[in-house]
């Protein structure tokens, strides 16, 4: 039953395609592209994409871009805005059909005598060239390992795609046919074949273990042993996504998520309401040792967390939300389960990072980084790489903002990145080596500085004087940068003064220097913290250490007055104190109290700052006996003292 | 005298006294030509039979004149369309051509990165070694 007509226009309707949240809908004019939202007043998107009328069309959900093909004899990728991505070189005929593999890794592009196989980046991988006239559609398999094709000629034709390759280190594993792999161990130049019983699907290399699924199981190997897979069935055919992570791999099929350890056993299965399973890809969902994170598809601005071995959310249940809508997310992989971060890029392509766990209270989002396309995080060491613009961007330490976010341009490692051309991605990170994969489809490969990693070694180790031994070594800004912001995050402030010494930050120096003279550990703590800039949990480590005086006169030297007053009058005591540098501060300005709380306090009181004095010293004495009778706290503070 | 009488009546004697209604030279002659008469019938349906198998000769070669002919027709329709097949065939080749000669292309850039990761971790051993 017809429901409505959505448009009528003069000319015919070539294609037409679905937009992936079922909203909008993608239609041809002649040479016009139009996306037209099912919404009767909402914009209607509209532009010129070819130079002949348009053919056909295609609209992947899972990326969210878009194909045309023409009688200009090329075909386009677009994203959702009407944004050009690629355009193709003109061919010798009319371009008569593309189609996007499932996944949208992937698409194929038909033409008279003509097939071809091309990235989403647009690139071709392989051009084949059939007797089959022109190819008038193109329908891919659900699992995205075969097409078949619709030919002028009469005839249908089977593809099947083949010989994809896997690097990580020494292995180089090539898909020769269907239901083979070659391994190749480029070291020693030995070569296994791996056959399997039915077609393979999909398969994942990383971090010394091969996953492969084929249409019923799942074999995992061990890169130390190829002949000894461990096997087991799937509960559903297609797994359109495999993840894996230093002691678990992820599986995504049709049904659910799946997290199985490399001995194959099942460990958890995390599920959130509205989960579409289908939409998941690489740049969506990320797994770390302890942690998964997901990007909501329903709700862009979303990413659900979850512990990964018992699948459930993380912390109190709800998940991270931010201001605007995500387009990739990615969580460190080493280090601590409480200092699990998660950077993530979103739709105007600023770069965030945050902590993944959350202690009740907000935890903050600090951008990182502007005009960020592509990151990724090292498997060995929490070090971050990403392009920005036309820089590609090394963070050695992400972790600084929340140190000592000064420091954080000193930690980066910034090189000209104009000569990978337009929109490079970033394939991997592993050891120092860095692959990035270029617009037209060759693959860079960069080194970076081993000595950070060497030195994210030490530090998560706590050795510290071998971190300083190698900082001398290296004799790098960044490196003791680096090792001040780890310090520091460590609370080992002898190192944390060394470093900084060494990157000439004197008033850093001066302020660690004063730390130490601090009578007590919990004012030493507290001054850690201001020191990173954590007002609120130093004032709240004074308070419960009951350091009263300690915390209004952190507030006072930040001039947060009214805090300040407000703890005086909390605790009813140091009233005077406050309103005497109040009043010091105003004279030193020239300025007139305008505050109502101060004039109303300031009535009653008169400061006497010889009683003032006194009673700061008297303060300053009671806290030095605590600490004193409390000796054996002082060690702890810093290992190396 | 009687002869004469019976001539008149149109009645004759033959040789052997018989009484004929024919002058038997008439008859003679009668004779003659009808058997005349059946050598060139038959003589006549021999040639016919000759010609027959003429004219059946001669189809049979017109039938392959023709053969011949459409065939020549084909042989040049052909010759003339490969040269657009060749062409057509060139063209193929050339697009698997510059296809694969992106990919070299994709192969140099990836070599010429991996040569300079080489010199640059070469540089950095001689450097560790110097520096020790």
């Amino acid at each position: 039953m017809l429901r409505s007509t959505l448009a009528q226009q003069g000319t015919p309707v070539y294609s037409v395609a679905w937009g992936p949240d079922s909203e909008k809908v993608l239609y041809t004019s002649g040479k016009q592209l139009i996306i037209k939202p099912l919404q009767p007043n909402a914009k209607v998107l509209q532009w010129k994409a070819h130079d002949g009328v348009i053919l056909k069309l295609d609209w992947n959900s899972v990326n969210d871009l878009i194909l045309s093909a023409g009688e200009d004899c090329k075909y386009k990728v677009w994203d959702s805005y009407g944004r050009l991505l690629y355009s193709s070189q003109p061919h010798d005929y009319p371009i008569t059909s593309v189609a996007w593999a499932p996944d949208g890794e992937l698409f194929a592009v038909g033409s008279f005598h003509t097939l071809r196989l091309c990235d989403k980046t647009g690139w071709s991988y392989a051009l084949e060239k059939p007797n089959t006239g022109s190819i008038f559609n193109i329908a891919w398999s659900i699992d995205g390992t075969q097409i078949a094709g619709a030919c002028g000629n009469g005839h249908v034709i089977f593809a099947h795609v083949v010989e994809q390759r896997w690097e990580w280190k020494n292995f180089e594993i090539t898909l020769t046919k269907r239901r083979t792999m070659e391994v190749r161990n480029v070291i020693n130049d030995a070569v296994d074949l791996l056959e399997f019983r039915d077609r393979v699907i999909k398969a994942s290399l990383n971090y010394g273990h091969l996953v492969v699924s084929t249409s019923l199981q799942c074999y995992v190997f061990s890169t130390k042993n190829w002949n000894t897979p461990l096997i087991f069935d799937l509960k559903e055919g297609t797994v359109s996504l495999i993840l894996q992570a230093e002691r678990h791999f992820l599986l995504i099929d049709g049904g659910g998520i799946y997290l199985y350890s490399y001995e194959g056993r099942l460990i958890s299965s995390p599920k959130f309401p509205g989960m579409r399973t289908d939409v998941l890809n690489a740049q969506t969902v990320s797994l770390s040792n302890d942690t998964l994170a997901i990007k909501d598809k329903a709700d862009e601005k979303v990413i659900y967390l979850f512990e990964a071995l018992s699948g459930k959310p993380l912390g109190d249940g709800k998940p991270l939300t931010h201001k605007t809508e995500i387009t990739e997310i990615a969580l460190d992989q080493k280090g601590l389960t409480n200092e699990r971060k998660i950077v993530f890029i979103d739709k105007n392509r600023d770069l965030y990072i945050t902590s993944v766990k959350r202690f009740g209270k907000e935890q903050k989002i600090i951008k990182i980084g502007t005009m960020a396309h592509t990151l990724a995080w090292n498997d060995t060491s929490n070090i971050l790489c990403g392009l920005q613009d036309t820089r590609f961007t090394v963070w050695y330490y992400p972790n600084t903002v929340y140190v000592d976010k000064d420091l954080l341009p000193k930690t980066l490692y910034e090189k000209d990145a104009s000569e990978f051309s337009k929109n490079p991605q970033i394939v991997r990170f592993v050891g120092n080596q860095v692959t990035i994969r270029r617009a037209d489809g060759s693959l860079i490969h960069l080194n970076i500085s081993p000595y950070p990693a060497i030195l994210h070694e030490y530090v998560s180790s706590s050795k510290w004087e071998d971190a300083v031994r190698l900082c001398r070594f290296v004799k790098d800004q960044t490196m003791w940068a680096c090792l001040a912001a780890m310090a520091v995050a460590n609370k080992d402030m002898t190192t944390a003064e060394i470093a900084y010494a060494s990157i000439g930050d004197i008033d850093k120096v001066q302020y660690i220097n004063s730390i130490k003279e601090l009578p007590s550990k919990e004012s030493r703590m507290a001054h850690i913290l201001l020191f990173s800039g954590n007002i609120q949990d130093a004032e709240m480590l004074l308070l419960q250490a009951g350091l009263i005086y300690q915390a209004i006169q952190v507030n006072i030297n930040l001039y947060n007055w009214d805090r300040a007053l407000e703890l005086a009058v909390k605790h009813k005591t140091h009233v005077d104190t406050v309103l005497g540098y109040r009043q010091k501060f105003l004279e030193d300005f020239g300025k007139k109290e305008t505050n109502k709380r101060f004039l109303q306090y300031a009535e009653g009181l008169e400061v006497d700052w010889d009683k003032i004095k006194a009673k700061i010293e008297m303060e300053i004495a009671k806290e030095r006996e605590r600490a004193a009778a409390t000796p054996a706290v002082r060690a702890s503070v810093t290992v190396q003292r | 005298m009687a002869k004469g009488i019976l001539g008149d009546a149109s009645l004759h004697f033959d040789e052997l006294n018989k009484l004929r209604i024919l002058d038997p030279e008439v008859a003679q002659q009668t004779i003659e030509l009808k058997e005349e008469c059946k050598a060139f019938v038959d003589k006549i349906a021999e040639f016919q039979k000759i010609v027959g198998s003429l004219i059946e000769l001669v189809d049979q070669l017109a039938k392959a004149a023709e053969n011949e002919k459409m065939k020549a027709i084909g042989a040049r329709n052909l010759l003339k369309s490969i040269a657009k097949q060749r062409e057509a065939q060139q063209q193929q080749l050339q697009a698997l051509i510059t296809e694969k000669k992106m990919q070299l292309e994709r192969y140099r850039v990836e070599y010429e990165t991996l040569c300079k990761i080489e010199a640059d971790q070469n540089e950095f051993i001689d450097q560790f070694i110097f520096q020790k």
